[in-house]
């Protein structure tokens, strides 16, 4: 009896929507760990894991951002911005001797504001997606450069240790902080996509925003939260980011918006909207991850790392493609 | 063009679909200078046939032999350049390109040195276009034109491409009558050219304009086929359906009880215009008029989709405030809208996260965490009532055929206690089994006191299933009668009243 509960609780995981990808990228995933394990031994080891997790975490959480995003439909391109700002932001109250918590809170306050502009600018204002965050991302950079006069900041210093532990440095049960942070906020939001009335609108939204309204879902509501969701999530990958160098660099996040459509369009979330699981993007952000680490391991110069991610990222839609097109095919014939 | 020549012939054609056998050993030819009409229900398998025969879908087996010809290898390429050409129900046209650039498309007129030759190619979309007798501008960008325009530079598209056989998929669903008029005068001169036409549609009534010859089909099986005689109507529809339909209208009557909503001075647009009228207890009342008439726009407004200028809605002698369809949903106000695709249905999600969207706030907790276990109760029990055939709750809504999906745009509403239910065009193009239980679904709504309002373009099914009708013109609500009081011809003539513009 409680054998076949359990095998149809396990079909029923697996018969999930957005599952067949997720599977396909998770056996990549393993072929690709073999492999680097195989190439240097030392990759399987348990520092270098712990460090690997660690790597994946600001990647793991911009993806889950911007998969939110991705399934209404909508882009956010502010991603790395945010990231940015957030990395500043922080770093340059604590040097001013703030405390590193009350900073955090400003900091997120900062953050979600960005969020909420994208979203009123996509919902309320009707700007295409593309632009509006084109936008964003041009002022949410101007003001990661401005907060410290144009200068990265010095060392946040002796007082903001216990941030640093808190957000990079430290480790729980062995593992570093940096990716419970990360794997808690992608359980909180994987629930709140999954199993709530939001997560719900987030996907009709998606799916048919005529349809969404006319079943009474607030279309502009749901598209705000995704890019408040996108833009804390950000907030905390710039917070990492700041622990993790202790200080604040300008420039920190350049690009992430991209590399969290990457993670996100590797793990199966559809850039047309409506479909994709949290599950494809934790997926996502860890080939991401794997491949830098494993190649940075094997000795591959930085561009090369750029080159096979690149391939890796067309590859993997394509696949999607094929297999899609396949079953298109199989049925002509049959 | 004297002898008839045969230009298809189709023989014993199969088509099978993982678990469907979509066509079964189907015959069906075509001669030159005829319209023939393709009918049955949905899922017959007519779009499959037109589909093999236009080389989109690859047959199993049969037999297919165009202009005399046995053909052995078939693509929709080559089908093109055989002179067999598809007009689907959604035009297939670059809305930001002129008539003559989207004629021309693929096989422009280039000059010597390389640049496009507009003038040439401008000069023949005119011969194509006064051919047709169709008047129209080839520089004109296609966006500005109305749809049945659109539909037209499509057929001249074909016509230019030397089709000898045209398939029109359901033409006639978005025109109105003059324009269906209009359309069919081009059909009968692409008759008398010799073109053989296929006609694909759900509307019988309008076959013995144009229509020589019928060829009904049902579940994948050619059934039988017969010269077009009005008289034989019934004939067909029983061969379509394979049981006799008794009563097409499955009215019921109810007792008149308290009124319901009251809609009053409604303005919202050019198209909804101090809209006046109440609604009772045990009472269906139908919308009649034209397309364009306003009838779609009021609904949107009563339901909170689009701006109000100004109106009071009363719902049980309480005066609501309607902003948003939330608004309206709370009150108990809900609208199943007229185009599945684009407005009822999310296409990619499973039927259940189809079936539950509206509903989330009965299924939901305080914290807004989705109990599964009665979103579980509440999609069975609307799949169960509905008796929609699904694999499971789980498939992807877009993947059913027209009738399923309109039976989950419509119960998706069925789960709340909602005090009036509005249908726009509820049984457009799809089988007249499933036209006939939505009829019952409205008659159930009816029983149990819930305020009817009902949009329909088919005059005969508004008569048919209203207690009372409203006629609609430009906007305005031109005509009130009983059901059982009014006449075609009187609700045509109120829905063509059009506002004396000399006057204003």
């Amino acid at each position: 009896m409680e054998t076949t509960q359990k095998t149809s609780a396990v079909k029923r995981f697996v018969s999930q929507r957005g599952m067949g990808q997720v599977i396909t990228v998770t056996v990549g995933l393993i072929i690709m760990c073999i492999v680097f394990g195989i190439i240097n031994p030392m990759f399987f080891t348990y520092r270098n894991i712990a460090n690997l997790l660690r790597q994946i975490a600001p990647t793991l959480l911009i993806g889950v951002g911007q998969s939110f995003v991705l399934i209404t439909g909508n882009i956010d391109l502010s991603i790395g911005s945010v990231v940015g700002m957030s990395c500043m932001i922080s770093a340059t109250l604590m040097t001013k001797g703030i405390n590193p918590w009350l900073a955090v809170v400003i900091t997120l306050v900062c953050c979600l504001i960005m969020g909420f502009a994208n979203g009123v600018l996509v919902s309320k204002c009707k700007l295409p997606p593309f632009i509006a965050t084109l936008g964003t991302m041009t002022i949410g950079r101007g003001i990661a450069q401005i907060v410290n006069g144009n200068y990265n900041t010095d060392s946040i210093g002796e007082a903001a240790q216990g941030f640093r532990d808190f957000f990079y440095g430290g480790k729980t049960l062995g593992i570093y902080n940096a990716f419970w942070i990360a794997i808690i906020v992608w359980f909180v939001l994987n629930y709140l996509l999954s199993r709530t009335r939001t997560g719900r609108h987030i996907y009709a939204t998606g799916s048919n925003i005529n349809a969404a309204k006319l079943s009474g879902v607030n279309v502009d509501k749901t598209i705000i939260i995704v890019y408040i969701v996108a833009a804390f999530c950000s907030c905390i990958a710039g917070l990492i980011t700041c622990a993790s160098t202790g200080t604040g660099t300008m420039d920190a996040g350049t690009s992430y918006e991209l590399y969290a459509v990457a993670a996100s369009v590797i793990g199966g979330v559809s850039t047309l909207g409506g479909t994709g699981i949290l599950l494809g993007t934790v997926v996502g952000a860890a080939i991401w991850g794997v491949l830098q680490n494993g190649l940075q391991f094997a000795g591959a110069p930085v561009a090369i790392r750029n080159i096979v991610i690149g391939i890796i990222v067309v590859v993997s839609v394509l696949m999607d493609v094929v297999v899609r097109s396949g079953k298109v095919k199989v049925r002509k014939h049959s | 063009m004297t002898e008839k020549q045969c230009l298809v012939k189709m023989t014993g054609i199969t088509k099978e679909f993982p678990g469907v056998k979509a066509l079964n050993q189907v015959d069906f030819d075509l001669y030159s200078g005829e319209v023939v009409a393709l009918l049955g229900e949905n899922g017959a398998g007519k779009s499959t046939l037109m589909k093999v025969l236009s080389g989109i879908y690859e047959k199993d087996s049969g037999e297919l032999e165009i202009f005399g010809q046995k053909i052995k290898d078939w693509d929709a390429g080559k089908a093109k350049d055989a002179g067999i050409a598809i007009i689907h129900q959604e035009l297939n046209m670059c809305v930001h390109l002129s008539v003559a650039e989207n004629i021309f498309l693929g096989r422009e007129i280039v000059k010597k040195d390389g640049r496009l030759d507009n003038a040439a190619m401008n000069e023949q979309t005119k011969v194509i276009l006064s051919q047709l007798n169709i008047d129209l501008d080839p520089a004109e960008t296609v966006d500005k034109l109305s749809i049945s325009k659109q539909q037209m530079v499509e057929i001249a598209k074909a016509l230019s491409q030397n089709a000898k056989v045209l398939i029109m998929d359901e033409p006639t669903s978005a025109l109105t009558s003059k324009e269906i008029d209009e359309l069919f005068k081009i059909i009968r001169k692409l008759k008398n050219d010799g073109i053989g036409i296929v006609y694909i549609s759900h509307r019988l009534e309008e076959l013995k304009h144009i229509v020589d010859r019928v060829v009904i089909m049902r579940d994948g099986c050619y059934i039988t086929q017969m010269p077009f005689a009005e008289e034989r109507m019934d004939e067909m529809i029983s061969n379509m359906v394979g049981h006799e339909i008794k009563e097409k209208y499955p009215k019921v009557h109810c007792q008149r009880g308290k009124k319901i909503l009251e809609v009053k001075n409604l303005n919202a647009g050019p198209m909804v215009r101090d809209i006046n009228f109440d609604l009772y207890e045990g009472e269906i009342v139908g919308i009649a008029g034209l397309m364009g008439a306003g009838r779609t726009e009021t609904t949107r407004a009563i339901f909170g989709a689009d701006h109000k200028d100004s109106g009071h809605i009363i719902l049980d002698g309480k005066e609501v405030t309607i902003r948003n369809t939330e608004d309206a949903i709370r009150a108990g106000i809900v609208l199943a809208p007229e185009d599945r695709k684009k407005d009822g249905l999310c296409t990619r999600l499973s039927v259940r996260d189809n079936m539950a969207l509206p509903n989330l706030d009965m299924i939901c907790n305080n914290f807004g965490v989705v109990n599964r276990k009665q979103e579980k109760e509440l999609v069975d029990h609307a799949i169960a009532s509905l008796k929609i055939k699904l694999a499971g709750p789980e498939v992807d809504a877009g993947s059913l055929s027209g009738g399923n999906q309109q039976k989950i745009v419509v119960g998706k509403w069925l789960a709340r206690n909602s005090r009036v239910v509005m249908f726009d065009e509820p049984t457009r193009g799809i089988d007249v089994a499933a036209k006939v239980e939505i009829y019952n679904l409205m008659n159930e709504l009816k029983k149990n006191k819930i305020g009817v309002l009902f949009v329909s373009s088919e005059m005969p099914e508004v008569m048919g299933m209203s207690d009372r009708i409203l006629v609609m013109c430009d906007g305005r609500i031109t005509g009130e009668f009983m059901a059982d009081e009014a006449t075609q011809d009187e609700l045509l003539t109120r829905a063509t009243q059009f506002e004396n513009k000399m006057n204003v």
